[in-house]
């Protein structure tokens, strides 16, 4: 039961971190990415790449991991520079879906459909953090700092010229701020922390492949940072602790079949997308507007 | 021949993906409600012929109430999530995402109700005939080509010549110079969602009876007729079609350079391109950013 709970907590925390990256580019750059698993994806088969055929420590994987999806974040950004809504949406769409294909068919870099396996225990400094309860330590430490650095970056001035910009974009440049030196930092920062989620997560189920990195899984953490409601810190933590238990509770209702499970979950998250559209728009964090 | 033989197949899938792209084209051109749960619409209408043929009835009766199916779920958007939405806030996002969570609803439903597999409807017309030295065709091909060629002309005509076909065109241009000229923005956008959706069954009902449906076709449907409506120019009703039966195209030719893997991906690199350096699309006016 303990070994159970660790699991999940692990979980909730690596995913904590996803869904708080993905709120720096819907909550508060206004940057409706449906492309967040990529960056995921990039992040694990860099940290898994950097364990297996380096070292296995997993801070430099989680900055290794970091710095690829920032530097590749870019394909992304451009996109976002040159149009908005629903344009956007659809070209973070087509991102996903090449994305995709490129990880199944990159044999050298990914695996391919079998993915990578044999990632080695986690080291830190050199000391073994893989058992259960140091790595959870460890992935919430992480989590701790980055939703420290992220309080800290949006209630300063570079989040409040984000906020202005995704609240009117001609406003925020008539003031005099460079909407897209900012547009690119914020996406950046984003895909970064996307990175670092996707290191741990290598780490932690020590085999990734293309299936944890496709558009279900972008959805997915978009339902997150939705149903919590975004722009707020505590908003996607709830999103992610809501849509994460949601299936081990379903496992323990007697009168779901097994097999059914999965479909089930997918109604009801489904459906507390909408309702939630139409009834809290905001999230259930998020304030009424 | 192969070159040939792909090109045909190709034609094939692009008269389907035409009409689908241009029932979501119609809708997002009049009411600018950016529909991605059209793809729902699709599968529920391929479903509902399937279930009807396989209980015995002729194929018109299938299609007839694939058609009701269809056009009774557009109308149910319509009513029961887009408008409480756009009473209150109506940001692009937020319909969005409960379009969505629709979509996620209807997929799972349709794999409790019919399982995951493939399912496909037996009919004569798909049999292949040799029509040149190596060239193979099935009927369906010549049905699937003039049903679109003929859908489209009834819609085009529609539009120019009825009243309500004008309506329609008025009202993705000026909503508020309508509803002061005393037409009611509300009926016309029923009608937008009803014909739109409509425009779905002949492309679901061929799919049935052609490569089959599984329950991901809603999802891959909605991505290919927002794909073609983007390519297209976003509320061009030709310019969708258009780029249907291009992504059509281009998604069989590819195979004759590249593996099959790359098929799905071949259309998506079309549209990241169009965005990144035409985001006008093919026949659509410029967009401000």
């Amino acid at each position: 039961m303990i070994a159970y709970l660790l699991n999940l907590a692990t979980l909730a925390t690596i995913f904590g971190i996803l869904a708080a990256s993905l709120n720096v580019l819907i909550g508060y750059a206004g940057i409706f990415s449906i492309a967040h698993a990529v960056f995921f994806g990039l992040g694990a088969y860099a940290g898994a790449q950097l364990a297996l055929q380096f070292i296995p420590d997993v801070l430099l994987a989680c900055l290794a991991g970091g710095a690829i999806s920032a530097a590749l974040s870019l394909c992304l950004a451009l996109p976002a520079l040159r149009v908005r809504g629903e344009y956007f949406v659809a070209a973070s769409l087509g991102l996903q879906m090449m994305a995709v294909t490129v990880f199944s068919e990159a044999h050298a870099l990914t695996g391919g459909h079998g993915g990578l396996v044999g990632i080695p225990p986690a080291t830190l400094f050199g000391a073994d953090v893989s058992g259960p309860a140091p790595f959870l330590v460890f992935a919430l430490a992480v989590l701790g700092l980055l939703l420290l650095a992220v309080r800290l970056l949006m209630r300063g001035s570079f989040g409040r010229a984000l906020m202005a910009i995704r609240d009117s974009e001609s406003a925020a440049e008539a003031f005099g701020k460079d909407v897209r030196a900012l547009k690119t930092l914020a996406v950046a920062l984003g895909c970064a922390m996307a990175g670092v989620a996707g290191a741990l997560f290598a780490f932690y189920m020590a085999f990734v492949n293309v299936e944890s990195f496709t558009l279900e899984q972008s959805i997915l953490v978009m339902a997150m940072v939705i149903i919590g409601g975004t722009a707020t810190l505590a908003g996607p933590l709830i999103g992610v602790l809501l849509l994460l238990l949601l299936p081990a509770g379903l496992s323990f209702l007697p009168f779901i079949p097994p097999t059914q499970i999965g479909a089930v979950q997918q109604l009801i998250y489904g459906l507390a997308m909408t309702l939630l559209m139409i009834f809290r728009p905001a999230g259930i964090a998020g304030g009424r507007r | 021949m192969l070159f040939l033989q792909l090109l045909v197949s190709g034609i094939q899938t692009g008269a389907i993906y035409a009409l689908t792209a241009a029932g979501f084209a119609l809708i997002f051109g009049a009411t600018r409600v950016f529909h991605v749960a059209h793809g729902a619409a699709f599968a529920l209408a391929g479903y509902s012929f399937l279930a009807l043929s396989q209980a015995g009835f002729p194929w018109f009766v299938g299609a007839g109430a694939a058609l009701v199916v269809a056009v009774a779920f557009g109308l149910f958007m319509d009513f029961l999530v887009y408008r409480p939405i756009q009473r209150h806030e109506g940001s692009f996002f937020t319909v969005f995402v409960a379009a969505f969570g629709m979509s996620i609803v209807v997929q799972s439903l349709i794999e409790l109700g019919f399982g995951r597999g493939f399912v496909v409807v037996a009919s004569p017309l798909t049999r292949a005939h040799e029509v040149l030295p190596g060239l193979y065709l099935a009927d369906i091909f010549w049905v699937a080509v003039g049903v679109a060629l003929l859908l489209f002309g009834a819609v085009t005509l529609f539009l120019e010549r009825t009243r309500i076909g004008i309506g329609l065109r008025a009202l993705s241009e000026n909503p508020e110079l309508l509803r002061a000229f005393g037409l009611s923005s509300r009926r016309l956008s029923m009608v937008a969602f009803g014909l739109g959706s409509a425009l779905a069954v002949p492309g679901a009902v061929l799919t049935a009876m052609t490569s089959g449906l599984q329950p991901a076709i809603a999802a891959q449907v909605m991505l290919v007729s927002l794909a073609a409506a983007v390519v297209g120019g976003i509320g061009s009703l030709r310019g969708a079609a258009l780029a249907g039966l291009l992504l059509g195209v281009v998604e069989n030719l590819v195979v004759s350079v590249l593996d099959t893997q790359w098929s799905a991906a071949a259309g998506f690199v079309v549209l990241f391109a169009f965005i990144l350096f035409k985001p006008s699309g093919l026949f659509g006016q410029a967009v401000a950013r």
